[in-house]
């Protein structure tokens, strides 16, 4: 029967599609074409992917610039999802003109699959070489070219005390490694534990601690190491990088030094770890964090009112008083499309010394070296500046730099079971190691 | 509004849907000639249902087993390979341990706990009976995140000498002991057994509503005449109770076991799987998510699916069974 006969080829061909569509899929054909907004018509659109008051003072910072211009600034904010939503719309071959990269390693994979810009074409970078922040630039530089050029940035590589009770007790800020430990034994001999610590992160737990290991890494292996470990140069497990978690461990880890001790670390929300230093009585007094950490939301709210009298921050030393490596981060800024005037002028505003970023209370530091420090809104600030302008290597957050599965996985989760002494140092190091991607 | 809107719009679309389609399949099958109207006519009834399954179940299933042999993007093949380096590390290695462990002990548990309650509160006054269940039942209605959430706070750690805010150590430190971190005891499993606990609290609930009811379906003529044959409690429970409702405490077993099988919410939200608590479904959002290792996040799934249909299956058969038995 005729019916009958229609349904067995309707069955067929489910099957067939099903099969057909069970097979593996090609990695996405690679076609150029159209990018971003066209040339000339006066639009440009930035994706960038912080969110709240940073991503409002960031586009007030366009308002009067856009009125003189005549450019007008299409602001896509992907605060939750910036890797998800950049990563589709280059697949979908909807690129946006511009984009702030907070980490390097996806500006780095659409370097390598030539979606991105040299920057030359676009602005002058060895003139900005010398303008910004030294070793800032190389972040976003592939080959012997540069893609990203930070519109901001960050520094890590900062201890934070309570001014108060630190110059009460009559404490000295160290200028080396060896007269921080020499502190750090001074001040345990007090009684106080000297180091607050908190690597509790929800599902993110344990990368405070990474950050600790690459400063170290920076400090007792050194930048050329420190390239070589962070782009898998040498294995996670090097001897070079036992030699700087132990460091980090006699400093911060050992019995006595740290608040809750290394239990309570593991348990302590970073965003808080620094809190005690404020008590009346301190239960603790040196917390080595980011200076994200002065915006309001982390310190108490009394501390956050009067940070210039509360706050103390101090460069975290290098292993003599000239050697002064910093370990940051930046957002970086990458054109998609070279061919747009108006895109280069967005570039050369954003880079330029008027910028204003938003406010560096809401953690906003220019990395160029002329930027006016009498803009920023608290002594602290200029402080944190200071010791960005005085680097003598700047180096890109290395975790941030590895791939996924390492710098946001396996990483944080051996530094966590490290600590927490489900794993010897040797563990989990390995175990990273184990875990890096082929 | 818009929302209000789109969910409207939805059930409408849906439930509409399905009406025309059903209308639809029946108009057709009536066109057909009597005899075959009656052969056709179930098939259609069932058409969707078999589709749908299709559709959602087996064909992304048999997908999964598919990549489950491919790299980390499915766009080669690497044979046993992700089998083999999956089975081989020590990580995966306690995280299926964990998982083991929490199929031994949750289920069971969950089942004893919930017959205790059921048999206990069957013996109060109806309104004691009533009050009772109702608190034991609430948790039920939390969300396994909202779970989480809370007994993370119960678990919480502050170091010493600064307040405690989580309930254990509130106890412990007013004890004049020092504050644990509960969460990172890892000797001897501890931990592991503490985020079973948060489980178990959610779960007994519903093992003792549903053995609670088999309980009430026990005749008491058998439990009458087992009295006057000279059988004392502990006999009556477990020698004429127990085998009578034999069914639905399998039910309730085989259910939380499957259940813990998929254990995710709490673990991740609890420890994320650190302190060697890792469990099966939390390591396969790792590798899909953080690690963006598609080949290796199909091999758990494989895994998983593997230990579970045979579960399924027995159940399956226990229900017909029971069913054969009505």
């Amino acid at each position: 029967m005729g019916r009958r006969k229609a349904i067995q080829r309707v069955a067929l061909a489910a099957a067939v599609a099903l099969g057909a569509s069970a097979c593996l899929s090609d990695s996405g054909g690679d076609s150029g074409g159209s990018s971003g907004t066209k040339s000339g018509d006066g639009n440009v659109e930035i994706i960038f992917g912080f969110g709240g008051a940073q991503s409002k003072g960031f586009q007030a910072a366009f308002t009067e610039w856009s009125k003189t211009s005549g450019i007008k600034i299409k602001f896509t904010e992907a605060s939750q999802s910036f890797d998800t939503l950049i990563r589709t719309r280059v697949q979908a071959n909807n690129v946006p003109d511009i984009a702030l990269f907070p980490q390097p390693g996806i500006l780095k994979d659409f370097v390598a699959t030539n979606k991105m810009t040299d920057l030359s074409t676009q602005l002058d970078v060895s003139q900005l070489q010398s303008q910004l922040i030294s070793g800032v630039l190389d972040a976003g530089k592939v080959g012997d070219k540069y893609y990203g050029v930070p519109i901001s940035y960050n520094v890590k590589s900062l201890v934070f005390y309570p001014k108060k009770a630190w110059d009460a007790a009559g404490y000295k800020v160290p200028t080396t490694q060896a007269e921080l430990t020499s502190l750090t034994n001074q001040i345990k001999a007090s009684g106080t534990p000297p180091w607050c610590l908190g690597i509790e992160s929800g599902s993110a737990t344990g990368w405070p601690a990474t950050d600790w290991l690459e400063d170290e890494m920076l400090r007792t292996a050194g930048p050329e190491t420190y390239d070589k470990w962070v782009s898998h140069g040498i294995p996670f497990n090097d001897p070079a990088v036992k030699t700087a978690a132990t460091a980090f461990q006699n400093l911060v880890l050992a019995n006595g030094n740290v608040l809750g001790g290394t239990k309570g670390a593991v348990s302590t929300n970073f965003a808080t770890a620094g809190n005690p230093m404020f008590s009346a009585k301190p239960g603790c007094f040196m917390l080595k964090q980011g200076n994200f950490i002065t915006q309001s939301g982390f310190f108490p709210k009394n501390v956050v009112a009067d940070i210039d009298n509360q706050v103390g921050v101090f460069y975290f030393p290098g292993q003599d008083a000239n050697t002064k490596p910093v370990l940051g981060g930046g957002d970086l800024a990458a054109v998609f499309n070279g061919k747009d005037d108006d895109t280069k002028k967005v570039m050369a505003f954003m880079t330029g010394p008027d910028f204003p970023g938003w406010k560096d209370s809401d953690g906003f530091l220019s990395p160029r070296k002329d930027y006016d420090v009498s803009k920023y809104s608290s002594e602290l600030t200029r402080q944190i500046a200071d010791i960005g302008n005085k680097t003598t290597t700047f180096r890109f957050d290395g975790s941030d730099q590895m791939p996924g599965a390492v710098g946001s996985g396996s990483f944080w989760k051996g530094m966590t079971a490290w600590i927490s002494g489900q794993q010897s140092l040797d563990q989990a190091l390995s175990s990273i190691e184990q875990s890096w991607p082929s | 509004m818009i929302k209000v809107i789109n969910t409207l719009l939805a059930i409408v679309g849906g439930v509409g849907g399905a009406l025309v389609l059903y209308w639809v399949l029946n108009f057709i099958a009536e066109r057909l000639p009597g005899r075959w109207e009656d052969r056709v006519k179930p098939f259609f009834y069932i058409l969707p249902a078999v589709a749908a399954l299709g559709l959602y179940l087996v064909y992304p299933l048999i997908q999964t087993i598919i990549y489950s042999f491919a790299n980390n993007t499915s766009s080669a093949w690497v044979g046993f390979k992700n089998y083999t380096d999956l089975l081989t590390q020590r990580d995966f290695q306690i995280t299926l341990v964990n998982t083991l462990l929490w199929i031994a002990i949750a289920p069971a548990v969950v089942v004893a706990l919930g017959l205790a309650v059921a048999t206990l509160a069957d013996r109060l006054a109806p309104r004691a009976e009533q009050t009772a269940k109702t608190l034991i039942f609430l948790p039920m209605a939390v969300s396994g995140v909202a779970l989480a959430a809370i007994w993370r706070f119960i678990y919480e750690v502050r170091p010493a000498g600064q307040p405690q805010i989580g309930l254990l150590n509130a106890i412990v430190t007013k004890l004049g002991h020092d504050p644990v971190a509960w969460l990172q005891l890892s000797t001897g499993k501890t931990n592991t057994f503490l985020l079973m606990v948060v489980l178990i609290w959610s779960q007994v609930g519903f093992s003792m509503v549903l053995l609670s009811a088999a309980i009430k379906g026990v005749p008491d003529e058998t439990l009458e005449a087992a009295r006057i044959d000279g059988a004392n409690e502990r006999q009556v429970f477990f020698r004429i109770v127990v085998p009578q409702i034999w069914g639905t405490v399998i039910t309730v077993f085989v259910t939380t076991l499957i259940n813990v099988m998929k254990i995710f919410d709490i673990v991740y939200v609890m420890t994320g799987g650190n302190f060697n608590t890792n469990v099966v479904a939390v390591r396969f959002i790792n590798e899909l998510i953080t690690n963006g290792n598609a080949g290796r996040a199909a091999t758990i799934v494989v895994i998983l699916v593997i230990a579970i249909v045979p579960l399924m299956l027995y159940q399956v058969r226990n229900f017909r069974a029971q069913e054969a038995a009505r």
